[in-house]
């Protein structure tokens, strides 16, 4: 097992390497583990065509996750980019879709901070909220019964789950309409600096959708769907708002309808007693 | 009794991948394709639209799930949560059997997206078999290997991969999915017979079939499965029905996928070979009547 496993240590390494096979430190030793070609194919050449491939199937399917992105800094320098992010951040799951997971903290954070524009880093979070959005499990329909038997006084005390799909995003741009042209084969276009608040979501017929919604929805989402109570969560709002929560009161109703009409409400719950 | 008719593995005909750009047509016009294939990692997640696909696939034909990121012969250990979600993928489509390749796909944590040739060696073949018995445990259908496209050998193999894969299949009492277009690439590339490879897989255990085309780089041919299946491809496909009798058999396409009449087409083509085939020994059988 341990002579299994070093050879595949050492072929993984130089098909993962951004230099040819036959130009690695380690080109003699793999010399040594894989055998030529009748076709006069060496060593370093046969390893060289699982080296393309892991870059190419690996940039493909990021190219693919964000297209938004690549529409922005154009295919080449997302190459570079993606290159070095992979670098970085190796494939660590057999789930290829997970694959650009950490891109948007790679650029937010990492030293592609600098090079890159806010437009282009609000790109990459939305692009991969589609994707987190895509991938997310299914939650069965949400029972709106509830919201007409509750007695009043027990809604202070609700706890709200959403639907796993729905994923919350401050951007600095019209990313989401720069993306959908995109999407449409447009050209990207201008994305004004607007501040946005954004929900991205897979509806009930499974398509993903984004809409941009006012900062006190947006702020009310963000608490409840950290856990925290209804009551204390209104409360919060109305304080960030400037409002007191009776005035607040009928804009909360409406949020409610629109969340529970585009599906986003996966379930209510009350402490016993 | 062969491996088929032990496990009663049923043949299910000619099918076709299940592949993104024919989704729509294939879930509206229920085209006549006896069975479809799909590749079990994109089924594997909890929700989504490619869930919801794959009921209503399931709710017109039958389903085949092949994997391609198991890692049979990987040095990492097997990875329980992938195990258990193709136990679940198993289940939900009732599949008669599923499969994946004779390779490794990662080291050490990382996953390197393909599949990669193991060597072909006594020790190699306790750990593969091993696992496979695992394998076979915990999905709870027959599981069949498939052979895999190569551009590289070890040069510590002792056995050829024939050799290596009918001695996997015995010791683990394993299925094979035999890729024909597969045995015709690694032999243009590694230089041994196509058809005595053929000539040597164990028959009774071959439960299903591969056909695909692939491109010629010059020096080697690469596996793209993005073209017909060639003419030489086709020649090997009946040597093998002939061995194994009609089995299951799938036309794979997955780069620059083409119109759904090219598959139909191929498929088609396939299903002709089969029935050519299979009318044979009736047809001797008749003309020693007459």
């Amino acid at each position: 097992m341990n002579r299994l496993a070093s050879l595949q240590k050492a072929v993984a390494e130089a098909i993962r390497s951004d230099v040819s096979c036959g130009q690695t430190p380690s080109a003699g030793s793999l010399a040594g583990l894989v055998a030529a070609s009748h076709r006069g194919m060496g060593p370093a050449d046969r390893l060289e065509v699982y080296r393309e491939q892991f870059w190419l199937r690996h940039l493909s399917s990021l190219e693919e996750d964000y297209p938004t992105l690549v529409a922005i800094l154009g295919a080449p320098a997302f190459r570079e980019l993606a290159a070095r992010y992979l670098r970085a951040f190796p494939p660590r799951t057999w789930n290829l879709e997970r694959l650009g997971e950490a891109l948007p903290s790679f650029l937010e954070h990492g030293e592609a901070r600098a090079e890159l524009s806010e437009l282009a880093r609000d790109s990459a979070r939305v692009d991969w909220a589609f994707m987190a959005a895509f991938g997310a499990p299914d939650a069965p329909p949400f029972d709106d019964r509830i919201l007409a038997t509750t007695p009043e006084d027990r809604w202070p005390f609700a706890r709200i789950a959403f639907h796993p799909s729905v994923q919350l995003l401050m951007v600095s741009h019209g990313v989401d309409e720069l993306r959908e042209r995109v999407q449409h084969g447009a050209p990207p276009g201008d994305a004004p600096e607007a501040r946005k608040h954004l929900v991205v979501w897979r509806d009930r017929s499974c398509f993903l959708r984004v809409i941009a919604i006012d900062d006190g929805a947006f702020e009310l989402l963000r608490i409840l769907k950290e856990g925290a109570p209804l009551g204390a969560s209104c409360e919060q709002v109305a304080k960030s708002l400037g409002q007191n929560e009776a005035d607040l009161g009928p804009r909360i109703a409406q949020w409610f309808q629109q969340w529970t009409a585009k599906g986003w409400l996966r379930a209510i719950d009350f402490p016993a007693g | 009794m062969g491996y088929r008719e032990r496990n009663h593995i049923p043949d299910l005909g000619v099918g076709v991948g299940f592949r993104k750009p024919h989704v729509a047509h294939v879930l509206r016009e229920k085209p006549a394709v006896d069975w479809f294939e799909i590749i079990s990692e994109n089924y594997f997640a909890e929700g989504g639209i490619q869930r919801s696909n794959l009921e209503a696939l399931r709710g017109a034909y039958r389903v085949v799930p092949h994997g391609v990121s198991l890692s049979i012969g990987g040095a990492d250990p097997l990875d329980h949560d992938y195990l258990s979600r193709l136990r679940d993928l198993v289940r939900r489509i009732d599949a008669p059997w599923c499969s994946d390749h004779l390779c490794w796909t990662g080291i050490g944590g990382i996953d390197v997206h393909d599949l990669l040739p193991l060597p072909y060696t006594r020790e190699t073949l306790e750990h593969v078999v091993e696992r496979v018995r695992r394998v076979q445990g915990e999905v709870g259908v027959p599981f069949a290997l498939e052979n895999p496209s190569s551009y590289m050998e070890y040069r510590e193999s002792t056995m050829t991969e024939y050799e290596f894969l009918a001695e996997v299949a015995e010791q683990s009492d394993a299925g094979l999915l035999l890729d024909v277009n597969n045995v015709f690439v690694s032999a243009y590339n590694h230089g041994f017979d196509a058809r005595s490879y053929i000539d040597r897989i164990p028959a009774d255990r071959v439960v299903q079939v591969h056909l695909a085309g692939h491109a010629d780089r010059g020096s080697y041919l690469l596996d793209t499965h993005s073209d017909r299946v060639a003419p030489a491809v086709w020649d090997l496909y009946r040597r093998a029905i002939r061995r194994s009798g009609p089995v299951s058999t799938l036309i794979e396409w997955d780069e620059c996928i083409p119109p759904w009449q090219t598959l139909a087409d191929e498929a088609a083509e396939a299903r002709v070979v089969r029935d050519q085939l299979a009318l044979q020994p009736a047809r001797a059988a008749s003309s020693r009547l007459a």
